[in-house]
């Protein structure tokens, strides 16, 4: 599975694409814009005033919300320069995602962009396919970086668990797909070790594309607890793997495909990342805070009527939610680890009742982390 | 019936006789910007299988193209970051080589100077219904390809060259190739309703031609003016002092444009079409069309002032031109070497027009049957006359 090149969300816009079931994303967008519009603001002033100002979002994605990010950074901007009374930038906004996105979609939905601009000043967009993973831009290019729902997707599956069983550094995850508290331990020591070379490289590409005084904005999830084997998000990944487990023991699945699957994903703690940061060194933090997002939050999926509030029927609909949500991103990873005899509608069928299990008695609400960084 | 030659087998065409008149009874109205695009995949009758001749348009410019990137790379100043553009680069095989031939040549150049290469950013445009996905993963495989050599950044802009698409003063170089003769529209002149009193109509035709009334000519030599101002003066803008530009697009050598060298492309197609369109929607179909002489060019040119003119060339291109369909035993045969060049042209012609002619004529429009007769009379015309086309590289400083 070459996940640093082709690895995307599901295409098009049909029941199982990321456009139709990205609410939580856009969610996610619009409780981190009052940082990012800060960010924003700081990075313009303290860069200079540039008058072409350079903003990059790693992870545009494609469907609703691509667009959501640079359009908001850009408001910002021209609301600060009508109070300084200055003459706006020109944007050059920077969309990157990886080869396997659909960057097509995004592109037809400029003219429509551009149009909700006349009078504005002038935006260039830009498609940029590659992993951020690596260098993506110019050196001291970058006024300002923007990312959202991305980095907390790991470069590859983490390489200490990639050892074949028998060989003595193995570590295997067997029945699992994730950290769980059933792992043994080398496993989050696997995923630490995963995440500390990713975000390590991640710092140092944009290190060298980010002008003095730029910023960061970057909302991805993350956890509370210090344990990565107690992380609050855990279900999503336990659960999938009940969902697999019972299908391999109704010979649906190999074992031996569940145990060679680990998602290529990683929540940080605070901890660790205020760790990432200072060790690599070329960033300040100028601000962290954790918050959730959940189902009830978007009014699609609040009360409306008597049945919403049920507590019988909102599990139900979250649940729903979830696992469209699930499938949307990881049906491409799923597909290219355990092949096309995988049903995958059987799967989030069966993951589906058990997030409603899960939901009946838990908070449906994931935890994220937005933090702005500055470049020393 | 016209004997089929396109799929090489003989057949008959003619099967969807005035089918245009039924598609397209509302009169679609194309807008380019949004719509046209070459034929997108890797099936028979994509751009990325019949785009060869574009591909030895960009072979036959490569000297010019290498020395204006080495002079854009002096003339700036040595930039560490050299940006460069290729307007109009389709996807398929050929949308990465010239770029690539430009990297090439400012990397060698600085081996001679002994100095470190600079870093490039390369800013691929095209169109909103260009095939990007597709242009983008065949990335991974250019970026192996340079292995050990400096780092290069491959991005996508889409957007019409018809108006701005990068910041100001941000570019070094810009090369652009088989693109600058299509037009931002249909020209502006021949868009009035008949009967009003400007009307100007190309009855019959699909582009300037012998029989046009003059005011056909006049209106795409008005319409030429208006798109080329327009690219010269968003390009000074954001290409800075010193940088240079590298076009190659069809072009003419005669003065009268009714009586261009290559007008048969268009003229051929306007016979197969006149055997099965309505004449109503044949009537408002203008090539968005334009091969313009190197006075024309010139003039226009000057007349922007923001460039000047570094060096200026027409050539031929010839089918020949390329071994694959050059003599090999059999195909010397001049029976079948017209043939060849038929299915060839028509091919291309299809993969670069039927976006357009599906927006004008409609989508139920028969195209296996258009260019079923369109490559029976290419075949007729090729028994005569060369299968070549005219074209001009240019190469411009910006003041």
């Amino acid at each position: 599975m070459d996940l640093k090149k082709y690895f995307h969300m599901n295409s098009g816009a049909g029941k199982n694409s990321y456009a139709s079931n990205s609410k939580i994303q856009g969610l996610i967008i619009c409780k981190s814009q009052s940082v990012r519009r800060e960010a924003a603001v700081e990075a313009y002033l303290g860069t200079g005033w540039p008058a072409t100002m350079s903003v990059a979002d790693l992870g545009c994605s494609s469907g609703p919300t691509a667009l959501l990010e640079v359009e908001d950074i850009m408001e910002a901007i021209e609301r600060e320069c009508v109070e300084l009374r200055r003459q706006p930038p020109e944007f050059n906004l920077l969309l990157n995602d990886l080869y396997g996105n659909d960057f097509n979609a995004v592109f037809r939905s400029l003219p429509e962009f551009y149009s909700r601009r006349p009078g504005k000043g002038l935006c260039f967009v830009t498609g940029v396919p590659g992993t951020f993973y690596g260098r993506l831009f110019a050196a001291k290019s970058l006024h300002l970086v923007c990312s959202s729902s991305s980095l907390h997707w790991l470069s590859q599956m983490p390489e200490e668990l990639q050892q074949k069983e028998g060989s003595p550094a193995a570590c295997v995850n067997k029945g699992k797909v994730f950290i769980s508290a059933g792992s043994p331990p080398c496993v989050a020591e696997a995923y630490r070790k995963q995440f500390h070379r990713d975000f390590t490289t991640f710092l140092r590409c944009r290190a060298e594309e980010i002008v003095r005084g730029g910023l960061m904005v970057l909302a991805f999830m993350s956890r509370k607890n210090r344990e990565a084997a107690m992380m609050e998000d855990l279900y999503i990944w336990e659960l999938l793997a009940d969902a697999l487990n019972a299908m391999a023991s109704e010979n649906l699945v190999a074992q031996e495909r569940i145990d060679s699957f680990n998602a290529p994903f990683y929540a940080p703690s605070l901890e660790e990342l205020e760790e990432e940061i200072e060790g690599e060194g070329s960033f300040c933090i100028r601000s962290s805070d954790h918050f959730g997002a959940g189902w009830d939050d978007d009014d699609l999926y609040s009360a409306t009527g008597g049945a919403a509030a049920d507590g019988v029927i909102r599990p139900v609909r979250y649940a729903v939610r979830m696992e469209k949500g699930v499938r949307a991103v990881a049906e491409w990873m799923l597909r290219s680890h355990f092949g096309e005899g995988l049903a995958m509608d059987d799967l989030f069928c069966r993951y589906g009742e058990l997030l409603a299990k899960h939901y009946a008695d838990h908070e449906a609400a994931m935890t994220n982390v937005v933090i702005a960084l500055v470049r020393n | 019936m016209n004997k089929c030659y396109i799929d090489g087998s003989i057949g008959q065409c003619g099967h969807s006789s005035r089918s245009a008149d039924k598609a397209a009874a509302s009169g679609t109205v194309m807008d380019l910007k949004k719509d046209f695009h070459m034929n997108s995949g890797a099936g028979d009758n994509s751009y990325a299988r019949n785009s060869k001749i574009q591909g030895l348009i960009i072979s036959k410019s490569q000297s010019e193209r290498r020395k204006a990137a080495v002079a854009a790379y002096l003339g700036t100043g040595r930039p560490a970051t050299m940006s460069v553009a290729d307007l109009g680069c389709s996807s398929g095989p050929t949308a990465l080589l010239a770029v690539e031939d430009i990297m090439v040549a400012v990397e060698r150049a600085c081996v001679e100077l002994h100095g470190q290469p600079p870093e490039f950013n390369l800013l691929l445009n095209d169109l909103y219904g260009n095939d990007f996905n597709a242009l983008f993963r065949s990335f991974p495989e250019f970026n192996s390809r340079r292995q050990g050599k400096g780092l290069c950044f491959v991005t996508g802009v889409p957007g019409t060259f018809y108006g701005r698409l990068f910041a100001a003063k941000s570019l070094h170089l810009v090369c652009s190739s088989s693109s600058l003769h299509w037009l931002s529209q249909m020209p502006e002149e021949l868009q009035q309703k008949e009967g009003s009193p400007a009307a100007c109509v190309n009855k019959g035709k699909v582009f300037i031609s012998a029989g046009s009334p003059p005011c056909v000519a006049e209106a795409y030599r008005k319409q030429f003016h208006r798109d080329f101002t327009t690219f010269l003066r968003c390009r000074a803008e954001e290409i800075v002092r010193g940088g240079l530009m590298v076009l190659a697009f069809m072009s003419r050598k005669n003065r009268e444009a009714a009586l261009m060298e290559d007008r048969y492309i268009w003229g051929l197609l306007e016979d197969a079409l006149n055997a099965m369109a309505s004449e109503e929607r044949i009537d408002s179909f203008d090539a968005p069309f334009y091969a313009p002489s190197m006075e024309e060019l010139e003039e226009e040119i000057g007349g922007e002032g923001s460039f000047c003119i570094r060096s200026s060339d027409q050539f031929l291109v010839r089918w020949d031109d390329d071994n694959q369909y050059s003599g090999t035993g059999g195909e010397a045969n001049v029976t079948a070497r017209p043939v060849k060049h038929a299915v060839r042209m028509a091919k291309g012609v299809r993969a670069v027009a039927e976006s357009m002619l599906r927006s004008h004529f409609g989508e139920g429009f028969g195209m296996d049957d258009l260019f079923c007769r369109y490559g029976g009379l290419l075949a007729q015309y090729y028994a005569d006359s060369e299968a070549a086309v005219t074209n001009v590289v240019i190469s411009l400083v910006r003041k």
